[in-house]
């Protein structure tokens, strides 16, 4: 059964771990205690269920239109699509 | 009668013997150079020792002639950039560590608060949009590279010509500030749960789904 100290060993690795740069071995070690203990299951659970509410923010972020026309503009006086200046 | 020397009883001594008058006088002067690098005695006599054992161990590299006060206070340089690389590594990776941490502790806040499902249960797209334009550019250019647009942590550090270990850092530093902020706007906007009371204390051993 998994103790405080291995509760704070393995939460101290949630980012590396959900990000998945851990070692195979740290890997194995914390999805086993993950397994065994559902407060640090739900601490983990929590992080990437975070992540994924930001991944999903995505389009707050699309560039303007405006500057995405300047842009293509810009592109086709250099010949981009034909050149011309008839990019969209 | 003396012992004939051995193969290299000779060139050691002689060795120590050129290190000794053209390295070693110039102790005081790498000491100011250490100073001025580290801003402590503690750090300085470190940095003055690794000096002259890297130099000591290399001293068939410097050629008789040249300056060797110079050639010495490069390789204090080199030495003490060094070990501020090594020593940023280390605080990075303990900033890492304290940033998961603080993110548990962020959870357990929330769990108390009765929002801690706010990520699956609301649309907080516009929200989370708010608090990364709120970040501090540095924050703020990582979290959208990597959490937003999907680079690697290696790609990110190539764009931005920073350390690996500087991108984690700041990464993980950004989604703890926007988690605080994202906290606060469920609160703020009404959205606990009035009847969730869940003790926000750690349980070890608890069986999921048990």
């Amino acid at each position: 059964m998994p103790d405080r100290a291995e509760c704070e060993a393995v939460v101290r690795q949630l980012w590396p771990f959900v990000d998945g740069i851990v070692s195979e071995s740290q890997r194995e070690f914390i999805v086993r205690h993950l397994e065994q203990c559902a407060p640090c299951a739900d601490h983990f659970d929590f992080a990437r269920s975070f992540l994924e509410a930001v991944a999903e923010a995505k389009p707050y972020f699309d560039v303007d239109a405006g500057l995405s026309d300047r842009v293509m503009a810009a592109l086709g006086q250099e010949g981009f699509g034909g050149g011309g200046g008839g990019a969209s | 009668m003396t012992l004939p020397p051995t193969d290299d009883q000779p060139q050691r001594s002689e060795r120590d013997e050129t290190f000794a008058t053209t390295a070693l006088p110039h102790l005081s002067t790498i000491v100011r150079v250490a100073t001025a690098l580290t801003g402590n005695a503690a750090d300085t006599e470190d940095l003055v020792q690794e000096t002259f054992l890297r130099a000591y161990r290399h001293w068939h590299t410097f050629q008789p002639g040249s300056d060797c006060k110079s050639w010495l206070a490069t390789i204090c340089r080199h030495t003490f950039a060094e070990l501020r690389r090594r020593a940023n590594r280390s605080i990075a990776v303990d900033d890492q560590e304290l940033e998961s941490l603080a993110t548990a502790r962020l959870h357990n806040t929330a769990r108390a608060k009765g929002v801690d499902d706010m990520f699956a249960r609301l649309d907080l797209g516009p929200a989370i949009a708010t608090a990364i334009r709120a970040l501090e550019p540095h924050y703020r250019d990582v979290v959208l590279l990597v959490d937003v647009d999907g680079f690697s942590y290696e790609e990110v550090a190539s764009s931005l010509d920073i350390p690996v270990g500087t991108v984690r850092s700041r990464l993980y530093r950004a989604r703890r500030q926007l988690q605080e902020a994202l906290l606060d706007f469920a609160v703020d906007a009404g959205f606990a749960a009035a009847s969730y009371t869940l003790p926000p204390d750690h349980h070890p051993g608890e069986r999921r789904n048990a």
